[in-house]
């Protein structure tokens, strides 16, 4: 028999915490995952989620690290700098990717390797150049919680209250922006101009370009834009969650990502739930390792959860998911 | 004043002149057929005007202005409005959405879809194109999704209107309501080009008929002063090149036998309609007809890439109606596809290796998986040159072979094999003289073999040379039976183009020959 | 004797792999310039970097044993990818099936320990070729089946079998600690020697002392197999066909369905034995971080080769050589080790070369009739 009853784990375990780190480790997968809804629904494979990431949190802290001695600036305001510095080097790469595979009409998927496998070699290049010292870098400092979490005494109201302020509030602000962000993306995509084209884009090229909207300029947009949410998804993790660059540390968040859009049928607010549903399996298996004596389930099923489901999806058990018509074609004019 | 008019525009294609010195007028609220057969140079004359094609000389004036259209986009800012035979429409979006895109009714960059919406209800009662804006174009019929083409060109505001074959994909009644909806459109100042090669079509609909031939235009007449026949003959006449020495027909047993035979398209649509016929061995069987009318889905049906929806298909008296294309060529079909660089060759595989598609399962060419190179060298070199395959090697890939070269390669593959049937389609087509004559004769060899042919084709002159018996396939069906040599190129031309419903009243599709 | 035809075709045919050659050849120059700038813009020395490279991957016996180890596994992954390209997939997934290959060697190795090793070593490396072969059959199947596409599922398949690997490690495959309590590491027990590949100095004394182990022949032999297959088997016939031009394939009575369940569980096997081979000839055991992204360097193997099978040998000791002369060169050169990933990134750029040239000829063509 167990030493501890299962509703004593729940109590223990279902606390706002959890569901607090749930948001947490969403935000970058979420964000990188509009990022590639956004890029796949113009018609371009984006593998290199994971590389744009990767990048862009490297460079994120290196600007805020470099700018108390380059522009005077430190504090926050200097990770602030770092954020937009992290967005520039996303789109920058992106801008590779967009070249090799709209305007060279190379392989998207091989394009997309090579900048995975770029991003690790460069950012682990310049760590050493940088710092002197190989696997990470000194710390910046962290973008601070946009509210303040004050607990209140129990009883009644302040239960609902301290549930609410743990779960919503005390977050970062890119936290918030990214639930901004996949809102925003959804109506952009479904309500404006640019998103019906976006849209006409990866289903049908030609049809879009026999009435006059560009395939090329649009498609360079669209993964531009990959890069600058891929960008965000760097700076937050290292900006707001660690500090520092570590040597891989998107440690194949990227790919959750590819995924948590899949999951989310090529949709901005479905890629967030996808990356909420992913990022609540991770926050509960870190939870349970506590218990890993009474809970039976290997720590690893939870992980694995996402790579199972997005399979699961594609293989048409949960109903048609349908990735856009023309994607990973280049478009050939006649 | 024309709103349209062409003068001497000329578009060469490598090897081809698509179009040569096309002049043609259009009128405010008139409707002009471009009638004439595959390959005449309708499409491309149209997209040229559309801007899908840069032509390579002549001159365009719309509402007597010249004018240089290199894209759509500025044929559309000139009032040109195009349907595609293949519908430029994106399945998942709505009617509405794909009617206003590339003009959509914006308020900062959003999508006003009240606005949108309003224009089409509007656009769509004015002109009787009913339609449902607010459904997904892939929940829509084929008719349907055409009006939402029309309406598209309408909406960007189109008053020259062109019509690429528009009753290809239409049921009987749709198509009579096309004709309603055109005419209405006429009668509101637009005028409309309307490429097709159903005859019927343009005796019932045209204020006049534009016949092209070969990329020219060969006759202009109107209806009223025409008929079948003679518009026939404008289309398909032509002076005969070559015409292959051929001995009588001696058919023996029934090699090939298809009974009611029903296939579906790509799209799910019902193109073979209880088609039945026999060939036998020792003739050459025809089927001549406008392409895209059920053709090749027969063929794909018989060599079993195709699953057909009812019906039975027999060689030799053995059911291979659902046979896979690997026992269907084991049990004896032959099959030269109509598109060699798609279906009949790996252009990346040398002349040996493509030899053997299709028998390299089989000894001498492997055993027990392995193949065997010095048997499949021997017989490509046997083959080359049986064949007269023009090449350095067998080891040179067949990519960078002439075309044709590369049909005597798939010829030399399928006869090789010694068939009981052949199935040839389009056998011949873009290829020069004397390689025409090569694959003829071939053919008839194979024929005075006691090898059961069939032959699909669009050449008249082909079917005319090469068959014993030619059978007539219209939309699926097939309308009449002739014997060959009885039968002139009009005849054959009014029938594949949906006329001579009448004449053929007493023609038996079924069985021997009968006309 | 030749007569002037065969000749003629002879010669035409050396044409042929010396452009083929030209491309590949092109794109590692192309990328070490490239690296060179990099150095110098960091402040490094690209002439040191590079001479120090060199020394650390063939300088002297030892060395050139670590390339020829570490460019083991790369010729495996490289087949595996090459073939999938063959057949026209693109297995981006054969770092799972490699792990499941070590996984298989890992567990095998220790249960079938009682047999001589002229038995065991054959049965583990076949075995786990199985069992990469089942990894990347579920994917093949969803392919084939209702057209998932295979990077997408592969992808999702090389993370499943991660962490499946690292639950085994933690669980029942974990070796005891010392004296029998239990492991605190994930790391399996370690194989005995009959289920090791021995090392080319056990079996030759006399060789200069150095890491590599017989997983290279059997490396190289699996090339020329591969090579065999594609080249003078049905089954490899079938798959280049398929590759090509599946319609064709198709006419000509191919089942595309099935030789896409074939093609990408041979090369599922393939990958699988990279992993066998770390597992049998480097660690001896099986940690969750025995890989070090053999399965995408697999694909830079396979692009730089070309997809031959024998090409893949000479790509991949490049590649062996780069990783076993990086750490040398950080230490000689003081330039970082990292500095081979960018250069292998821009091996994979630069071999999708050949079209920035035709997209470099275009361009000046549109500009000359636009000039015109």
């Amino acid at each position: 028999m167990p030493s501890v009853g299962v509703a004593e784990i729940v109590s223990t375990v279902v606390q706002p915490d959890l569901f607090a780190a749930a948001i947490r480790i969403a935000t970058p997968l979420a964000l990188a995952a509009i990022g590639g809804t956004i890029c796949e629904r113009s018609g371009v494979v984006n593998i290199a989620l994971e590389g744009l990431m990767l990048i862009s949190a490297f460079f994120g802290v290196a600007a805020a690290l470099a700018c108390p001695v380059v522009l005077g600036i430190t504090g926050v305001a200097a990770s602030w700098i770092g954020v937009l510095a992290a967005i520039l080097a996303g789109v920058v790469m992106a801008s590779l990717h967009a070249f090799a595979s709209i305007t060279l009409k190379s392989n998207q998927v091989v394009s997309g390797t090579a900048i995975n496998i770029l991003a690790l070699g460069l950012t682990g290049f310049l760590i050493q150049v940088f710092y002197q010292r190989t696997g990470t870098t000194d710390s910046a400092v962290l973008i601070p919680p946009l509210f303040a979490f004050d607990p209140k005494p129990s009883g009644g109201l302040a239960t609902a209250w301290n549930w609410f302020s743990g779960v919503a509030l005390g977050h970062t602000p890119l936290v918030y922006i990214t639930i901004v962000i996949a809102i925003a993306a959804q109506w952009a995509l479904y309500r404006t101009r640019w998103g019906l084209r976006l849209r006409a884009l990866g289903e049908h090229p030609r049809a879009a370009d026999t009435v006059g909207i560009s395939v090329v300029r649009g498609r360079y947009m669209a993964v531009l834009m990959s890069g600058a949410l891929a960008g965000l998804a760097g700076a937050n993790l290292t900006l707001e969650q660690v500090g520092s660059f570590s040597e891989n540390m998107t440690a194949g968040r990227g790919f959750i990502a590819l995924a948590a859009n899949i999951f989310g049928r090529w949709t901005p607010v479905g890629s967030y739930l996808a990356a909420l549903l992913f990022g609540f399996a991770e926050a509960l298996e870190i939870r349970l390792q506590a218990f890993i004596g009474v809970i039976k389930i290997p720590p690893q099923f939870f992980l694995m959860l996402p790579y199972i489901l997005t399979v699961v999806v594609l293989a048409g058990f949960m109903g048609r998911a349908v990735a856009p018509a023309a994607v990973g074609k280049p478009y050939e004019k006649e | 004043m024309p709103v349209l008019e062409l003068r001497g525009v000329t578009k060469v294609f490598p090897g081809v002149v698509a179009n040569d010195d096309v002049s043609l007028t259009l009128e405010r609220g008139e409707i002009v057929a471009l009638l004439g057969e595959n390959g005449a140079g309708k499409s491309t004359l149209m997209n040229v005007v559309y801007g899908l094609l840069t032509p390579d000389g002549g001159e365009i004036l719309v509402d007597g202005n010249p004018v240089r259209i290199r894209r759509p986009r500025q044929a559309i800012d000139l009032g040109i409005g195009m349907v595609h035979q293949h519908f430029m429409l994106v399945e998942t979006l709505t009617a509405t959405e794909n009617i206003v895109l590339g003009r959509e009714p914006t308020r900062l960059g959003v999508v006003d879809l009240a606005v949108a919406r309003a224009s089409v209800v509007e656009l769509s009662e004015r002109y009787g194109l009913k339609v449902d804006p607010d459904k997904r174009v892939m929940e829509l019929s084929v008719g349907m999704q055409q009006r939402v083409e029309i309406l598209k060109a309408l909406y960007q505001g189109a008053r020259i209107l062109i019509l690429d074959e528009p009753t290809a994909v239409l049921t009987p009644q749709e198509v009579t309501e096309l004709f309603g909806v055109v005419r209405s459109l006429v009668t509101a100042g637009l005028s409309v080009v309307l490429i097709t090669h159903k005859l019927e079509e343009v005796l019932a609909s045209a204020d006049r008929v534009v016949v092209m031939r070969d990329g020219r235009v060969v006759g202009e007449t109107r209806p009223s002063d025409t008929d079948e026949i003679s518009l026939a003959r404008m289309m398909v006449g032509r002076d005969v090149v070559l015409r292959v020495e051929k001995g009588p027909a001696n058919p023996g047993e029934v090699a090939l036998e298809v009974t009611d035979l029903d296939v579906d398209d790509d799209r799910r649509l019902h193109a073979v309609k209880g088609v039945s016929f026999q060939v036998r061995r020792g003739e050459v069987v025809a089927i001549a007809g406008v392409s895209g009318n059920g053709q090749s889905e027969i063929i794909e049906a018989i060599v079993g890439l195709r699953r057909p929806r009812g019906g039975s298909i027999t060689l030799l008296g053995h059911d291979i109606t659902h046979s896979s294309t690997a026992s269907t060529i084991a049990a004896g079909v032959s099959h030269v596809p109509e598109d060699r660089h798609r279906r009949g060759l790996v252009l990346e595989f040398d002349l040996a290796e493509n030899l053997i598609l299709g028998d390299h399962r089989r000894m001498p060419f492997s055993r027990r998986g392995f193949l065997r190179p010095k048997a499949i060298a021997a017989t490509a070199k046997k083959r080359i040159s049986e064949y007269d395959v023009r090449t350095p090697s067998a080891s040179v890939l067949a990519g960078n072979l002439s075309g044709g070269n590369q049909q005597k390669l798939v010829l030399a593959r399928e006869l090789g094999r010694d068939p009981e049937c052949l199935i040839a389609a389009q056998p011949t087509r873009g290829l020069d003289v004397g390689a025409i004559e090569f694959v003829h004769k071939r053919i008839l060899a194979e024929r005075d073999a006691g090898k059961a042919v069939l032959l699909v084709s669009l050449e008249l002159e082909e079917v005319q040379s090469l068959a014993d018996r030619i059978l007539v396939i219209y939309e699926g069906r097939l309308v009449a039976e002739f014997a060959g040599g009885q039968v002139d190129a009009e005849t054959l031309g009014v029938y594949m183009t949906g006329g001579g419903r009448g004449a053929a009243s007493g023609v038996s599709t079924t069985g021997g020959v009968s006309a | 004797m030749s007569t002037p035809e065969e000749i003629t075709a002879q010669r035409a045919r050396w044409m042929t792999v010396a452009q083929k050659a030209g491309t590949p050849l092109m794109s590692v120059l192309l990328a070490m310039i490239v690296g060179s700038l990099i150095v110098l813009a960091s402040g490094g020395d690209p002439v040191a970097a590079f001479s120090s490279l060199w020394e650390g991957a063939f300088g002297n016996a030892y060395q050139t044993g670590e390339t020829i180890m570490r460019s083991t596994p790369l010729i495996f992954t490289g087949l595996a990818i090459a073939y999938g390209f063959r057949a026209g997939l693109f297995n981006i997934g054969a770092e799972g099936q490699l792990f499941m290959g070590g996984l298989a060697a890992a567990w095998l190795g220790i249960v079938l320990a009682g047999l001589p090793w002229f038995v065991i070593l054959p049965v583990m490396l076949v075995l786990s070729a199985v069992a990469g072969a089942l990894w990347a059959f579920i994917p093949a199947l969803l392919k084939a089946k209702v057209g998932a596409h295979e990077v997408i599922t592969t992808m999702m398949f090389s993370f499943i079998a991660r962490y499946f690997v690292s639950y085994m490690l933690n669980g029942p495959l974990k070796a005891p600690g010392p004296g029998g309590t239990p492991g605190t590491i994930p790391i399996s027990a370690v194989l005995p020697p009959q289920s090791t590949l021995p090392k080319f100095t056990d079996l030759f004394p006399w060789l200069p002392p150095n890491n590599a182990h017989v997983g290279f022949l059997v490396a190289i032999g699996v090339a020329v197999v591969v090579w065999l297959l594609l080249k003078y088997t049905t089954v490899g016939y079938e798959a280049r066909a398929v590759g090509f031009n599946p319609f064709a394939a198709q006419t000509g009575g191919v089942s595309i369905a099935l030789t896409t369940v074939w093609s990408l569980c041979i090369s599922g096997s393939l990958a699988a034995l990279a992993g066998a081979s770390e597992v049998m000839g480097v660690h001896h055991r099986l940690s969750d971080q025995f890989s070090a992204g053999f399965g995408f360097t697999g694909i830079a193997v396979a692009l730089l080769a070309k997809n031959h099978p024998i090409a893949v040998i000479p790509a991949a000791l490049l590649f062996g050589g780069l990783a076993a002369g990086s750490g040398f060169m950080q230490l000689n050169a003081n330039v970082p080790d990292k500095l081979v990933d960018i250069v292998q990134a821009l091996v994979i750029f630069f071999v999708a070369a050949e079209s920035i040239i035709t997209w470099f000829i275009k361009r000046r063509q549109k500009e000359a009739t636009r000039n015109a």
